[in-house]
């Protein structure tokens, strides 16, 4: 029966190949690859992303890199304008949830608790004792900061920061703002949160260990080779905006985030840190179609009787985020990780409308 | 300021009260002001300086990604030092690429 002895081989190899496709996969020096076949729903993704780019009036979408990772190997990678795979791209404020990371590989090695003062570890915040690095994390510190970028320059907080008077030593400049709001007791977005605690960090490890940590504890372990941190003139990593890698090692995060903080057999960020950082800051007040702040991340949860914001993606889909369009989505329910630069000028990109088309062209339903 | 003042000099005398706003205003928000010159140049200087030297761009697109509607006078790219200046609104700033982990950054205020 040559036959049946054919059709029971194949189906002994389709169970071969489908328990190797339950094993995980994950990056070694470079992504493997199973770009998904081209479909309609694909071009419909593709199209979203990429319109016709106008470098003149810079209005509209204008993506310069997407990159979808299924189950650890990319299906779909598409570059536009200047960048390429090499180019370690601006990530802005997907820093911020970097800097999380970074932070959760400290935290597992009993460096700090979240309740502790963020005094105990920058003296500066002395003038904030009731300031704690939980607080941080949840963009609460209570402290009057501004965060416009280019609509009101003269008050920004941000600008400030980066660019005058803060630029030398950008945590001290946030330490020189007043409190106006009981810690924890208030969500507002601040960059100068964000680099307090990468003070913090400093004060944790010494100033020589501080200068190597982003990349001996996370960047080096996830194989990242890419990444570029710029410092303030104290040496101080700008944990709010200025981390650099390509789309292939920021994925990397997306991936070790999408599996609780383990990186092959290594649990590099306890699954805690990971928890703290998809728990929705308790007092947040949600905004409309307004990602919701964790630790660090943005979350797509249903809080305070508000529907989820990104309306057709999973609730537990959560994002690092940043200026002009930069993001990183990690969709676990659904095993993909899109990471996303762009030079977007104007609010024409929705989240919802790229996770939306990126769902119908890559949920496994679909694939199979 | 009498009242009788007020009511023979009613111009004059709104515009002496908007002008003692205006210098209230101006001293409350004077570092803020001080500082604000600055931004055009100590942005246009660093960003560029990060697209040139961290992201490897090419100049040309660089030029037009750091691009405001406030002009900048002077612009010098020094690309054997990898040092940017930049002029505009009376204020110069200088970023410098400091090595493959840093990147670039602002060179303290003059």
């Amino acid at each position: 029966m040559p036959v049946a002895i054919l059709r029971r081989l194949l189906l002994v190899s389709s169970l071969c190949a489908a328990s190797l496709t339950q094993a995980e996969t994950w990056p070694g020096a470079d992504w493997s690859r199973a770009e998904a076949p081209s479909s309609a729903a694909l071009e419909a993704f593709s199209a979203y992303a990429f319109p016709p780019r106008d470098d003149v009036s810079r209005q509209g979408i204008r993506t310069d890199a997407l990159l979808v990772i299924r189950d650890g190997q990319i299906i779909y990678e598409r570059y536009a304008g200047p960048t390429k795979a090499s180019t370690p791209h601006l990530t802005w404020s997907v820093s911020k949830s970097l800097l999380a990371a970074t932070l959760g590989v400290a935290y597992g090695e009993g460096r700090f608790k979240l309740s502790e003062a963020a005094a105990t570890y920058y003296p500066p915040f002395a003038a904030h004792p009731e300031v704690k690095l939980g607080h941080l994390f949840n963009w609460a510190s209570g402290l009057n900061w501004q965060e416009d970028y280019e609509y009101a320059p003269l008050n920004s907080s941000v600008v400030a920061m980066l660019y005058t008077r803060g630029r030398t030593d950008m945590p001290a400049f946030v330490a020189s703002h007043q409190g106006e709001a009981t810690p924890g007791s208030r969500f507002r977005y601040s960059s100068g949160d964000s680099n307090v605690l990468s003070a913090a960090l400093k004060g944790m490890l010494g100033a020589k260990a501080y200068a190597d940590y982003p990349w001996t504890a996370l960047f080096e372990p996830l194989g990242i080779t890419s990444a570029v941190w710029e410092t303030d003139a104290s040496g101080t990593f700008v944990g709010s905006s200025y981390a650099y890698m390509t789309a292939r090692d920021l994925a990397r995060v997306g991936l070790l985030m999408q599996r609780d903080g383990r990186w092959g057999e290594r649990q590099l960020l306890p699954k805690a840190w990971v928890e703290f950082n998809r728990t929705a800051f308790a007092a947040y007040q949600p905004l409309p179609g307004e990602a919701v702040p964790g630790g660090h991340w943005w979350l797509n949860q249903a809080v305070a009787g508000a529907a989820k914001p990104w309306a057709d993606a999973p609730a537990d889909s959560f994002a690092a985020l940043g200026h002009w369009g930069q993001a990183l989505y990690v969709l676990p329910s659904e095993g993909l990780v899109i990471v996303r630069y762009a030079d977007d000028r104007d609010k024409s990109y929705q989240h919802n409308e790229l996770l939306k088309r990126a769902l119908l062209a890559f949920s496994p339903e679909v694939a199979q | 300021m009498s009242l009788s003042l007020i009511k023979r000099r009613p111009f004059t005398s709104v515009l002496v009260l908007l002008f003692l706003i205006l210098l209230a205003l101006g001293w409350s928000k004077r570092t803020a002001l001080a500082a604000f010159p600055d931004i055009i140049s100590a942005y246009t200087a660093k960003e560029y300086c990060s697209c040139r030297y961290v992201m490897h761009n090419p100049a040309d697109y660089c030029l037009a990604y750091v691009k405001q509607y406030v002009p900048t006078s002077r612009f010098i790219d020094d690309a054997a030092h990898k040092q940017v200046s930049v002029s505009g609104l009376g204020r110069t700033n200088t970023a410098v690429w400091l090595s493959p982990r840093q990147g670039c950054q602002l060179l303290p205020a003059p």
